[in-house]
């Protein structure tokens, strides 16, 4: 009886008796959402254009960090280093199609998904060359995002809002508006939309593969840029930061590797539903760092019944 | 471009220069020192400096003294990246010619373990692995000098307390710690701890994916309102512990790490909010050391080596000196005592036993201050040497208590049980009950 308890009345009950409490867990839950849906998305546009498992995007938003912060080290300016990360980032993503991709064209999805383990293992090697392993500073304030907090007394209680999540959040937001407007009403959009749904297809009314792989992968380095600025913000800039993409796998699992709005409403979901799960169940119940775990659960509960996510095309082959 | 040079075409020479001149001089001067180094992967920017700091006191010694009595330093590498698997082999590759090991995490000292009782190699764990290697009977090739886990949770305790754990009846202790079997080291004696004194203590995990974003962890802190949080952190984790703790506004007074959560280069980026945060720590850094000058002098001048701006006077990057100097105080206590120049790893398990790091021999090797002193026998391979507070001002440690020492009448007891429980679940284990070795 007193599990049940536990587990059906207690946590709500909680909830209502602190409703500030609650407010500061949907915060936290959706600041964690945003940022989930922004490396899902990376992984996301380049699935769609080239189905291509992009294995190298949490390296990658090492790498954009640690350059924009390395630029600074060395006197340029950061609101300068910001344009000079995008475009080393757009090397990059111009070196990968022409040294990695181009040759691997027609080649078995898991040769590519491998050729992008090479590529994260590159990097890995590259940074540590070129900017050393040790934890660095993100320049926030050098970059004019705001460090201080809203604090506010709903419910008489106490909520508080660092005005650098407000800017992530809000920030990330306004990525993705671009994002699906460059995606739904671009000629350049439109064609990566096309390649997604029919490579032959798309390549037999001349849309550039080549130039397309590019975009997309520079993109996913914008992406990258602005997840690693904001996570960066949190606990400093060092290969630590790879890690976290690996907390948008689950979110491609609910959402769908090829769905935009897969990767932003799985981020979200996963954001929320994880942290109200650790609160009020996961840490009382099971010990805590349940966070782990959870969103991979929640996905497969989802594939059981959606083997294609919440928002993936149904694939039907013909035998 | 300096970094390349740095990273790049420096080990690069210093590969070259070895298979050149070292490889006939290894058989006959020379001892070689593996080092199981993790200066790559999420853990990059706690190793760099530590294993920087033990490689410069070795190239310091190689160039001042031509080595120990005559018998040159090979400090050697393998990279890990912090991977328990890497570490296993990096392990197996080494063995044949090293005359120690130093595995440099919880994780790969527990695989390493058993295997070194077989092949007779000595584990240098400073200041980490398994609590109960302290019991020399049970691990005889194992050596957590100069503190362990366990001497470090009881030094917290002993300090948040005001000396007398009874002021913590009816307190709340949150211990945030990484899910990982370091993070997991202290709980046995805490929960000891807490019966005996009338404490809560409240165990909070932090998963590897989840360092940098605390804020479930930092949520239930705030929920549970405790009076002290201790924090077993690794990496990034302490920074982005530090960061959630000063966001929600929790007394830094009341928050206390263990000697891995005191590191200058991840306080970074916390700065002047971190200001107030303690750590306890079995070293300080004392810059104007002879030792540390001589390394200034013998290897960072002209450029032997080169470390990162300010590293010469973090915490972490002197204590990798302290570390290196056992392994050198070892090889010394064996040729003494054997008579003979090029030690073997029997011999410097031997020598690694029989530590006497007093005053006197502080001085003589320029470490005064640096480090409490402290001497391990056969039944005790951890020393228990005491530790001091260390206070982050917003730009640097700075110490803040005297010497803290850890309650051995409760540690005791329950290094020997977990020891022989250790034992039991591994058996046939060994065990030298009479020290005769």
């Amino acid at each position: 009886m007193d599990f049940l308890n536990s587990v059906f009345v207690k946590p709500f009950a909680d909830m209502v008796a602190a409703p500030d409490f609650l407010l500061q867990v949907l915060w936290e839950g959706l600041v964690a959402g945003v940022l989930y849906a922004l490396i899902a998305l990376g992984f996301v546009l380049i699935y769609k254009s080239s189905r291509i498992f992009n294995f190298a995007q949490g390296i990658m938003v090492v790498f954009a960090a640690l350059t924009l912060v390395g630029l600074h080290e060395k006197g340029v300016p950061a609101l300068l280093a910001l344009p000079l990360t995008l475009l080393v980032m757009y090397l990059l993503a111009v070196a990968v199609e022409r040294v990695v991709l181009r040759p691997l064209i027609n080649q078995p999805d898991m040769i590519l998904f491998m050729a992008t383990i090479g590529i994260t293992l590159f990097l890995i090697g590259f940074g540590e060359i070129i900017f050393g392993g040790e934890n660095k500073v993100m320049i926030t304030e050098a970059l004019y995002i705001p460090t201080g907090s809203f604090e506010f007394e709903p419910f008489g209680g106490f909520l508080l809002i660092e005005q650098k999540d407000l800017t992530a959040v809000v920030g990330a937001g306004v990525l993705v508006a671009v994002l699906l407007l460059f995606l739904n009403k671009s000629r350049i959009g439109r064609a990566i939309r096309a390649l997604g749904d029919d490579h032959q297809a798309a390549l037999s009314v001349g849309i550039s593969l080549s130039t397309i792989w590019v975009i997309v992968w520079f993109i996913a380095g914008v992406i990258a840029l602005a997840t690693g600025i904001v996570w960066g913000a949190r606990a400093g800039v060092s290969f630590a930061l790879e890690v976290i993409a690996y907390k948008a796998l689950p979110v491609l699992m609910l959402g769908g590797l090829e769905s935009v709005t897969g990767a932003i409403v799985g981020g979200l979901a996963i954001g929320i539903l994880e942290k109200l799960f650790e609160i009020y169940w996961g840490q009382p119940l099971l010990g805590g760092n349940t966070e782990s775990w959870f969103a991979f659960v929640l996905a497969l509960i989802v594939l059981l019944f959606r083997p294609q996510g919440l928002f993936g095309e149904r694939i039907i082959e013909r035998v | 471009m300096k970094r390349l040079r740095t990273n790049l075409l420096l080990p690069a020479a210093l590969a070259a220069a070895c298979m050149l001149s070292a490889a006939p001089a290894m058989s006959e001067d020379s001892v070689s020192l593996p080092n199981l180094s993790y200066r790559t992967g999420p853990f990059a920017a706690t190793g760099i400096p530590l294993m920087n700091g033990q490689r410069d006191y070795m190239t310091m010694l190689n160039e001042r003294d031509g080595g120990v009595n005559g018998v040159k330093l090979g400090y050697e590498e393998c990279e890990t990246g912090y991977s328990t698997e890497k570490g296993v082999e990096c392990y197996e590759k080494t063995k044949a010619t090293g005359i120690i090991t130093q595995p440099w995490s919880t994780g790969i000292t527990l695989q390493v373990l058993p295997k070194s009782n077989v092949d007779k190699i000595p584990i240098l764990a400073p200041g980490y692995g398994f609590s109960p290697m302290a019991d020399g009977k049970v691990f005889h090739w194992a050596f957590n000098m100069p503190a362990s886990y366990w001497d470090g949770a009881s030094m917290i305790l002993k300090n948040i307390s005001d000396g007398n754990l009874d002021n913590l009846k009816g307190k709340k202790i949150v211990l945030l710690h990484l899910d990982h079997p370091y993070g997991k080291e202290p709980i046995p004696l805490l929960e000891v701890l807490a019966e005996k004194h009338g404490f809560t203590l409240l165990p909070i995990p932090v998963g590897l994916k989840e360092m940098q974003n605390q804020s479930a962890q930092w949520l239930q802190i705030r929920r549970e309102k405790p009076d002290f949080v201790v924090m077993w952190g690794w990496g990034a984790m302490n920074a982005g512990a530090l960061t959630e703790a000063a966001k929600t506004k929790f007394p830094m007074d009341k928050f206390v790490g263990i000697w891995w959560s005191g590191h200058d280069g991840d306080m970074a980026s916390v700065g002047e909010a971190g200001k107030g945060y303690r750590s306890i720590s079995w070293s300080v850094p004392v810059s104007d050391s002879p030792v540390m000058q001589d390394i200034k002098k013998y290897v960072l001048d002209p450029k032997k080596t080169e470390i990162g701006e300010g590293e010469f006077d973090w915490v972490f990057y002197q204590r990798g000196v302290l570390i290196s100097m056992f392994t050198v105080e070892g090889i010394k206590a064996a040729q003494e005592h054997f008579d003979t120049k090029v030690v073997t790893a029997e011999q410097l398990r031997w020598g690694l036993e029989n530590l006497k790091i007093d005053d006197a021999k502080l001085a003589e090797i320029g470490m005064t201050g640096m480090i409490a002193p402290f001497s391990t026998s056969c039944a005790n391979h951890a020393g228990h040497a005491g530790g001091w507070m260390l206070e982050w001002d917003g730009a640097k440690f700075v110490k803040v208590s005297d010497l803290l020492q850890a309650d051995e009448s409760v540690i005791e007891p329950l290094v020997e049980a977990e020891a022989k429980k250790y034992a039991e679940a591994n058996a046939p284990w060994p065990i030298n009950e009479d020290c005769k070795m």
